[in-house]
């Protein structure tokens, strides 16, 4: 097993984590929480295929993506707070009368 | 020769007078909310006050051309519609003496309530909410008004006709935030309709009959066409044109069964009642059968239905008059007896009498009215006789001109109304002596319901009603009484001729107005010798002594009216009371206006009512059952798909990554 597939393995098993912790739970915060760590499973895809090829882009791109990331999780947090303010409650389940 | 610049002149300012008020109408409508507000009434003043200017001037020319025996009656303005190349429906404008007199009446009764108006509907000198509105619908309504009795042929005529129904309604409703004018005014509306329906089915039989005897370039609703063929039209066809006709003047004018909206239409201002539900507009139902004699007379049948509906509506509704206390609806049961007085004079072919009453009761009901909304203007809007009295003091010039309206009301000697009902019934008498006898009946308890109601409301103990400043009315109501007051006593004169050893020694019927109306009226004078050649039908009597007995015998009956009221209301009041208690059946029947609308709510509004329910009810489970069944099928569909989009995040995210897995699956399988 070489460095990439290790590489890969783990960035699969992160995302993994994060859907199932997705699917799970109803929470905003964790449901946010579980998406950053698929973020970060595939930004781990990215280091582990530049391993294969031996070409700093994917490094340089996962350091973009750690940027945005960070942008998009002070966004979303934001989003968050004022979905709580409005509704109370931390549960995605508040929302579901958006459907109609 | 000499008049005929004049007279072409004339002829081309003749559209102005509808014009005039049109224009007016549109700029206080336009203008009057924003610019002119308090002031709309200047407006409508100057465009009344030109057209009565100009219908003088039209009487002057039609009398010279009248002379001269040389008008052409009919105006051409333009081509209005034409459907096909030899067809073709104009405006044009009837200009003979017919329309001259009315023309005069109709512009001289608005003038005075247009200038009554800017007093009346003020509160504590502020203009009313809705003032600009009120002198709009007023202008609108002199502009229909004079487009009906200009129209030269039907189907202006029905443009007129129901212009002034639309303007009556208006302002019937114009109070529309009380239930009670909104109901009346759709009830006048409703009502008309039915006899509208009527009418217009007339004009259309008209053009259908007619149009096969016109000459190519003629209309076959011009009057002049119309005229001169329809002695063309068989005698059945000529009754069912007629009594159509008449139908829609049954309505318009408040005849029986019809006349049902007319009490009701009181819920309008004063004004209005005064102007278009005394004056004129009422009157065109009048107008109009006059208008078509040469149409009617071709009908013996229609004649006889139109006189005994006359007399026997003028009968029916001065009965109800004895026992109202609503000094207008009063007023308005009097209104409805002498349209069936005039009906009853055009119905023996005594047209030419029909329209002096029509003339005269112009004046002395739209002074009767105004003076009733100078009294209700100081009783703070109170119309029950019962609750003021004795207000000669208060109000004494409110209460001069009353009473010189009531008087020619009553038929008193010299007064204008004496003068015209008298030829009526004399006339009615000449044709059958029931009608006649009715006449005379209706002349003596009209006599007695106007002094009634003058007596309970200026008579007795001076009685106001609680918190009300009671006063005399401002300089604006004041002039347009006086001058209708003068009118009331003198209008008649120009209807009767000075003669020596005439009637009370020094006058006789049959005057000036007669004479300008004849040729108008010429139809109607084939069917029965001259009226007043002395009583029932004893010739020859005019220029003797006894030929005035009947108007001494209508004289008679009108001061014993006038002093029946007098004996129970003031010297007896305790009288009327024991009078009811003797017969309570017979009050309740009167009071109650002998329960036609009760029966017409049995027999007419619930029976549709419910044939109304019924075809709602199918109109909601059949029709709309198969509609609501097709559109269960989109409904169906949707409901099954709608089901995957239940708006919980993680079922969108389990069907994201279903759909993953599933992609990643084909990938390696087929990969």
């Amino acid at each position: 097993m070489n460095a990439t597939s290790a590489y890969v393995s783990v960035g699969a098993l992160l995302f993994a984590i994060g859907m199932v912790g997705f699917l799970s739970r109803r929470n905003l915060i964790i449901m946010f929480l579980a998406t950053e760590v698929m973020f970060q499973g595939i930004i781990l895809n990215l280091v582990g295929f530049e391993m294969m090829h031996m070409h700093l882009t994917g490094q340089t791109f996962a350091l973009f993506l750690l940027v945005i990331a960070a942008v998009e999780a002070g966004l979303a947090l934001a989003l968050v707070v004022l979905l709580f303010r409005r509704s109370g409650t931390l549960d995605a389940q508040a929302w579901q009368s958006l459907r109609d | 020769m000499t008049i005929t610049f004049a007279e072409s002149g004339m002829l081309k300012l003749a559209p102005l007078i509808p014009l005039l008020p049109l224009l007016g109408a549109g700029l206080v409508g336009l203008l009057g909310a924003r610019v002119l507000k308090a002031a709309s009434h200047w407006i409508v003043i100057v465009a009344v006050a030109g057209s009565l200017l100009l219908s003088l001037m039209l009487v002057g020319v039609v009398f010279c051309m009248h002379d001269l025996q040389q008008y052409d009656a009919t105006y051409h303005i333009y081509s209005w519609i034409s459907p096909a190349v030899d067809i073709s429906f104009d405006v044009n404008l009837r200009i003979d003496p017919l329309t001259a007199v009315m023309l005069v009446t109709v512009t001289l009764v608005s003038l005075l309530v247009v200038i009554y108006s800017r007093d009346y509907m003020r509160q504590h000198r502020k203009p009313e909410r809705g003032y600009e509105r009120f002198f709009a619908f007023l202008s609108l309504f002199v502009f229909s008004m004079c487009t009906l009795v200009l129209a030269g042929n039907f189907l202006l005529l029905y443009l007129g006709w129901e212009a002034v129904g639309l303007c009556s309604y208006l302002l019937i409703g114009f109070y529309y935030q009380r239930p009670a004018a909104a109901a009346a005014a759709k009830k006048a509306f409703l009502v008309n309709r039915i006899g509208d329906f009527g009418f217009g089915l007339g004009i259309l039989f008209i053009y259908l009959w007619i149009a096969p005897h016109a000459q190519p370039g003629q209309s076959p609703l011009d009057y002049a066409v119309v005229f001169e063929h329809v002695q063309n039209l068989s005698q059945a066809q000529c009754t069912t044109i007629a009594l159509l006709l008449f139908c829609g003047a049954v309505g318009k004018s408040a005849q029986l069964p019809l006349y049902v909206w007319l009490p009701d239409a009181m819920e309008g201002p004063s004004p209005v009642s005064a102007l278009i539900h005394a004056a004129t507009m009422v009157t065109a139902g009048v107008y109009m059968v006059v208008r078509c004699g040469a149409i009617f007379v071709e009908s013996p049948l229609a004649m006889a239905v139109v006189a005994s509906i006359g007399a026997v509506t003028a009968l029916f509704a001065a009965t109800i008059a004895l026992a109202q206390y609503d000094i207008k609806r009063i007023l308005a049961y009097s209104t409805i007896s002498q349209l069936g007085y005039m009906f009853l004079g055009v119905g023996v072919a005594a047209a030419d009498s029909a329209i002096f009453h029509l003339y005269t009761h112009a004046f002395f009901k739209a002074l009767l009215f105004i003076a009733a909304g100078s009294i209700m203007h100081a009783m703070g809007g109170v119309v029950d006789v019962r609750r003021f009295g004795g207000l000669r003091r208060v109000m004494p010039v409110t209460c001069v001109t009353f009473v010189i309206g009531a008087l020619a009301l009553a038929g008193f000697p010299f007064l204008s109304g004496f003068f015209s009902k008298d030829e009526i019934i004399h006339a009615a008498f000449q044709e059958h002596f029931i009608l006649g006898l009715i006449g005379l009946v209706t002349a003596a308890l009209t006599a007695f319901y106007t002094f009634r109601m003058v007596f309970l409301a200026f008579g007795g103990q001076e009685r106001i009603p609680d918190g009300v400043h009671a006063h005399e009315s401002g300089r604006w109501m004041l002039i347009p009484m006086i001058v209708l007051a003068v009118g009331a006593v003198g209008a008649g004169y120009v209807g009767v001729t000075p003669c020596v050893g005439g009637f009370a020694g020094w006058v006789a019927p049959h005057g000036w107005f007669h004479d300008f109306l004849a040729p108008v009226v010429a139809p109607f004078k084939h069917v029965t010798a001259p009226v007043h050649t002395g009583l029932v039908g004893a010739e020859g009597l005019v220029h003797g002594g006894g030929g005035y007995l009947l108007m001494y015998v209508s004289a008679g009956v009108s001061i014993l009216g006038i002093g029946l009221a007098y004996g129970l209301y003031i010297k007896k009041p305790d009288w009327p009371e024991a009078i009811r208690d003797i017969l309570p059946r017979t009050y309740d029947l009167l009071s109650n206006k002998y329960y036609v609308d009760e029966m017409n709510d049995t027999f007419v509004v619930q029976p549709l009512r419910r044939t109304s329910n019924l075809f709602f009810g199918i109109d909601r489970f059949v029709v709309d059952g198969v509609v609501l069944a097709v559109v269960m099928v989109p409904r169906t569909l949707g409901a099954v798909f709608r089901t995957l989009q239940d708006g919980a995040i993680q079922s969108y995210a389990v069907t994201m990554t279903a759909g993953l897995v599933l992609i990643s699956l084909m990938v390696w399988l087929v990969g």
